[in-house]
């Protein structure tokens, strides 16, 4: 088989998955980065190499820990009060508060 | 006492009490040691019941748990990361007597093991969509593909997919056949996927460095390549094109 005729092979391959992987992408809900919203030890995390950080968040809410949730619903969504009745939100950037005791 | 004496005696049962190990009073404390044996040993065994889930479900804990003491004492850790321990369990099972009627075992450890590094592996980025559409216009057959340092390949002759998906999905009871599966991470977790006819050999090539044309002239037989690069692209495991 020529180079050419192969590189047609695959062209079409290749646009009928981009098409394919398109309808999923747009019936899937995308998902955006919350800080402050995880329990103790349920975030998520920005693996690195040779590190691991999810599920090390300590405290409930902790400000400087993120989980994954449907995009738009971050700031939003519904969360406890903390110990003094300070209304919580979950927030796009890390937080000062819920932070564990060095 | 050096250390590689009291290294070798913590994996060894039979072995003396090393020499040193005294109580407040200065008696040798070999009770002391004892306790101290079992915890190396019982955490060991808890990093490759948290490292082989699907083992742990195919045998149950009671034989786990018993296997994994032979296991660790012939293979310690090499290294003092544990979240990577047991990559010589794969081809321990090959060899284990007790469960040498049980082939298909070694390859789902592999599948285990391929999901931890795969969960451990750096983060990267996929290609753009208009990168994609870019490359639909040029001699595409000698193009390289980078794939993601997340993505795990891990080939059987064995139902090894369906064996997963029983297991951790409800999936029906698995039928004898030659599975192949690609390791994804989209996101964050990483999930393994029956590859169709041709898929391994095609990913091989691509892991190799060669090209797409040489690639596919890897497969053998038919080859459903749009599903394959499909799976890829929905998968985030394309992260870079070179000529």
């Amino acid at each position: 088989m020529s180079i050419q005729s192969k590189s047609l092979i695959i062209a079409g391959a290749l646009t009928a998955a981009l098409c394919s992987v398109a309808t999923v992408a747009s019936a899937e809900d995308a998902m955006e980065k919350c800080f402050g919203v995880a329990l103790a030890g349920q975030n998520d995390c920005k693996a690195g190499e040779g590190t691991t950080c999810a599920g090390t968040s300590k405290v409930d809410f902790q400000g400087n820990s993120w989980k994954f949730v449907p995009a738009g619903t971050c700031m939003t969504m519904e969360l406890p009060a903390d110990g003094a009745g300070m209304m919580r939100n979950g927030a796009m950037e890390e937080l000062m508060r819920d932070l564990p005791e060095a | 006492m050096n250390q590689s004496l009291f290294a070798a005696a913590l994996l060894d049962p039979d072995a003396p009490l090393p020499r040193g190990i005294i109580d407040p009073l200065g008696r040798p404390a070999p009770k002391r040691f004892a306790v101290y044996r079992n915890t190396v040993a019982s955490s060991l065994i808890d990093a490759l019941k948290a490292g082989f889930p699907t083992l742990v479900k195919l045998l149950g804990e009671e034989f786990f748990s018993a296997m994994a003491l032979v296991f660790l004492r012939a293979h310690p850790p090499k290294s003092r990361i544990l979240m990577l321990y047991g990559g010589d369990l794969p081809s321990f099972l090959e060899e284990f007597q007790p469960v040498a009627h049980l082939g298909y075992l070694a390859d789902i450890a592999r599948v285990d093991q391929a999901l931890r590094e795969s969960y451990h592996s750096a983060d990267s980025a996929p290609l753009p969509e208009a990168d994609f559409q870019q490359l639909l216009g040029q001699d595409i057959a000698a193009l390289r593909l980078t794939l993601a340092p997340s993505l795990r390949l891990v080939r059987s002759r064995w139902p090894v997919a369906s064996i997963f998906a029983a297991n951790h999905a409800g999936g029906p009871a698995p039928k004898p056949a030659a599975e192949d599966v690609v390791i994804l991470r989209p996101e964050f977790d990483p999930a393994p996927h029956l590859l169709p006819t041709g898929g391994a050999e095609f990913i091989a090539g691509l892991l190799a460095g060669k090209t797409l044309g040489e690639s596919l002239d890897l497969a053998t037989g038919p080859i459903d390549l749009a599903a394959i690069l499909g799976l890829l692209i929905a998968g985030r495991a394309i992260v870079g094109v070179t000529k």
